[in-house]
C-alpha cells in the first residue's frame, strides 16, 4: 500500500504552523495545517494523512484528546506530540496514548525530520 | 432715654469687639489683619483710567506686584500665626506682607486680581516659607473688605495642610505598594502561562532559523524563501518582546498614572496574561466587547489591567476547582450615560450567599492558595478610579463581578 504523502500539522499558533510547514517544504514534504483538533478531524479519514504533528494546549479539544480520537479510528497513523509544556505527566499521557514521539518546543529540526523519515521507513 | 440706650449699645459693642479680639487671638487658625488701602488707591486710579483686565495689566507690570508686597502691611496677627511662621515674637510678623509670598511669589498677582475685581474671597493652595527656612503646604484664604466695613482690614487665614497632604500621599503610596505586591503575586500564579506564551514565538523563531539554514545550505540557496523566513523571525521576536514588555510593566513599581485609556484595549492586554490558563483549563472566553468602539476611562493602565486579570483568574479558578462541565467566562462592557460597566460572569459554582458581603475584605479567601488580597486590591483600585465593584450570583448560575467606572470625556492622548 502506498504511503499517503500529506503530513497534518495541528497547532493553534499561526506562526508555529507556518514555521513547521516551511520546514517540511524545504525537505520536499507536503503538509496541511489545521488551527484546531476539530478542523483536523473534519478533514480526517483513514488513509488521508501520512502522519500528524499536533500541539497539546489548544482552545477546544487538546492534542492529547485528539490523540485518543485518532488512535480509535486509525491506530496506525503516526502522531508526534509537540508541546511547550515540560511536565512529565503530559509526556506520559502522550506516550501511553500511543504517540510515536514527544517533542518539546523549541524543537530541533533534525529530531522532527528523523522521526518523519522513520515513519516512511 | 434715647441717649442712654444708644450709649449702652456702643458700650456693648466695644465689649463685644474686645471679646471677639481675644477669641481671634486664641483661635487655632493663623490669622492676619492686613491694610491694603494703599493698593486699593492705586486700583481706583487705574479703574478711573479705564483698566478692566487687571490680570493682564499685572502681568505687564510685575513691578507693581512687587511694590504692593511692600505697600500692603500686616497690622495685627494672632498667636497661631506666630507659631506657624516659627517667629520669636509677634513683631516679626507685623510688617509688609512680602514674607507671606516668599515661597509662592506669583500668588500675590492672583490675590491682587481678586481684590481689583471686587471679589469677597480668594482661596489658593500654596506654599509658605517659615522664618526658620522650612516650606509648608497651606491653604491661603483672603477675605476683602467691602463698604461700609472698615476698609483698612483685609483678613487672611493660612491653614497648614502639610501633614494632611503627607498622610494622603502616604496612603496613596501604600495603596500603590499593595497593588504592586498583589500584581507580583498574580504574576507568580501566572508564571507557567506566561512562559508558555513566550515560548510560542521562540519556538517559531528556532524552526524558521533552522529552515533558513537548510535553504542556505542548498547548492542553489533559495534566497527569496530565506528572506521571507527572516521577516517572520523578526515578527516573532517582536511578539516575544511585547509579551515580556507586558510582564515588565506589570512587575514595575511606579507611581499610578492618570491618563485617558481605551478600556477595550486594557481588556485585550489583560487577556494575554490568562490565555494559556484558559486553554489549559478548556475554558472558553466569550467577549461581547470584541471589536467595539473605544470606551475611554481615565486611570492607570497597569492597575486597571490588574483588575481585569484578577477577575479572569478568579473565574478560571472557580470553574477549574468546581470541575464544572460547562466552562465559560463571559465578558462584556456596557456604556450607559456617563458610566461603563465591565461584567465578568463565569460558569463556576458562584459565591456562597453568606460570603457575598466579605469577598472584597482583605485576607478573605475560600481557596487553598493565595492570600485573598486580590479582590480587596481590585476594590481599592476601582475606588481610586472613582468607580465601584460589586459581586453577585448570576440568576442562571455562576459568579458575576461588575466594575463600574466613570467614562472619560477627555481626548485620547498620543
Amino acid at each position: 500500500m502506498a504511503v499517503p504523502p500529506v503530513i497534518a500539522i495541528v497547532d493553534d499558533d499561526a506562526e508555529m504552523r507556518a514555521a513547521l510547514c516551511d520546514l517540511l517544504l524545504v525537505e520536499a514534504l507536503s503538509c496541511r495545517a489545521f488551527e484546531s483538533a476539530e478542523t483536523f478531524l473534519a478533514a480526517h479519514a483513514p488513509g488521508v494523512f501520512a502522519s500528524v504533528i499536533t500541539d497539546v494546549r489548544m482552545p477546544g479539544m487538546t492534542g492529547l484528546e485528539l490523540l485518543v480520537r485518532i488512535k480509535r479510528c486509525e491506530p496506525d497513523l503516526p502522531v508526534i506530540v509537540v508541546t511547550s509544556a515540560v511536565d512529565t505527566q503530559t509526556r506520559q499521557k502522550a506516550m501511553d496514548g500511543g504517540a510515536r514521539a514527544f517533542l518539546v518546543k523549541p524543537i530541533r529540526d533534525a529530531d522532527l525530520l528523523d522521526h518523519l523519515a522513520a515513519f516512511r521507513g | 432715654m434715647n441717649d442712654l440706650s444708644s450709649h449702652r449699645l456702643v458700650a456693648g459693642s466695644e465689649a463685644g469687639e474686645h471679646r471677639f479680639r481675644i477669641l481671634i487671638h486664641h483661635t487655632p487658625t493663623p490669622l492676619w489683619y492686613v491694610d491694603a488701602r494703599g493698593v486699593g488707591e492705586i486700583f481706583e486710579r487705574l479703574r478711573a483710567e479705564g483698566l478692566t483686565d487687571v490680570a493682564a495689566y499685572l502681568d505687564a507690570h510685575p513691578e507693581l506686584v512687587e511694590a504692593a508686597k511692600d505697600i500692603v502691611v500686616v497690622t495685627e496677627i494672632n498667636r497661631a500665626a506666630v507659631a506657624l511662621f516659627r517667629a520669636e515674637d509677634a513683631s516679626e510678623l507685623i510688617r509688609p506682607v512680602r514674607y507671606l509670598f516668599a515661597a509662592t511669589p506669583d500668588m500675590a498677582k492672583r490675590v491682587m486680581t481678586a481684590h481689583f475685581e471686587g471679589r469677597r474671597n480668594y482661596v489658593e493652595q500654596a506654599k509658605m516659607a517659615t522664618f526658620d527656612g522650612e516650606v509648608r503646604d497651606v491653604i491661603f484664604s483672603v477675605t476683602y473688605p467691602t463698604p461700609p466695613e472698615e476698609l483698612d482690614t483685609t483678613f487672611i487665614t493660612i491653614e497648614d495642610i502639610t501633614e494632611r497632604l503627607q498622610t494622603e500621599a502616604q496612603l496613596r503610596r501604600l495603596q500603590a505598594d499593595f497593588a504592586h505586591a498583589a500584581r507580583v503575586s498574580t504574576l507568580g500564579e501566572l508564571a507557567a502561562s506566561i512562559a508558555h506564551e513566550v515560548k510560542q514565538p521562540l519556538a517559531a523563531i528556532v524552526t524558521n532559523a533552522d529552515t533558513s539554514l537548510r535553504w542556505l545550505s542548498r547548492e542553489e540557496p533559495n534566497l527569496a524563501k530565506v528572506g521571507e523566513l527572516t521577516t517572520r523571525i523578526a515578527a516573532s521576536a517582536q511578539r516575544a518582546s511585547d509579551i515580556i514588555l507586558r510582564v515588565q510593566s506589570m512587575m514595575a513599581k511606579q507611581e499610578p498614572q492618570r491618563r485617558p485609556l481605551n478600556l477595550v484595549e486594557v481588556i485585550d492586554e489583560a487577556f494575554h496574561f490568562v490565555r494559556h490558563d484558559l486553554d489549559a483549563q478548556g475554558i472558553a472566553l466569550l467577549r461581547a466587547d470584541a471589536g467595539r468602539a473605544p470606551v475611554m476611562v481615565v486611570g492607570d493602565r497597569v492597575q486597571l489591567q490588574q483588575v481585569v486579570v484578577n477577575l479572569l483568574v478568579n473565574s478560571i479558578q472557580a470553574i477549574a476547582n468546581a470541575g464544572a462541565a460547562d466552562r465559560r467566562i463571559e465578558l462584556r462592557i456596557d456604556v450607559e450615560a456617563a458610566e461603563v460597566t465591565l461584567s465578568v460572569r463565569d460558569t463556576g459554582p458562584g459565591i456562597a450567599e453568606g460570603n457575598l458581603r466579605q469577598v472584597f475584605d482583605g485576607f478573605f479567601t475560600t481557596k487553598d492558595t493565595g492570600m485573598g488580597i486580590g479582590l480587596a486590591i481590585c476594590q481599592s483600585i476601582v475606588a481610586e478610579h472613582g468607580g465601584r465593584i460589586v459581586a453577585a450570583n448570576h440568576p442562571a448560575g455562576g459568579a458575576l463581578f461588575q466594575v463600574v467606572l466613570p467614562v472619560s470625556t477627555l481626548p485620547l492622548d498620543g
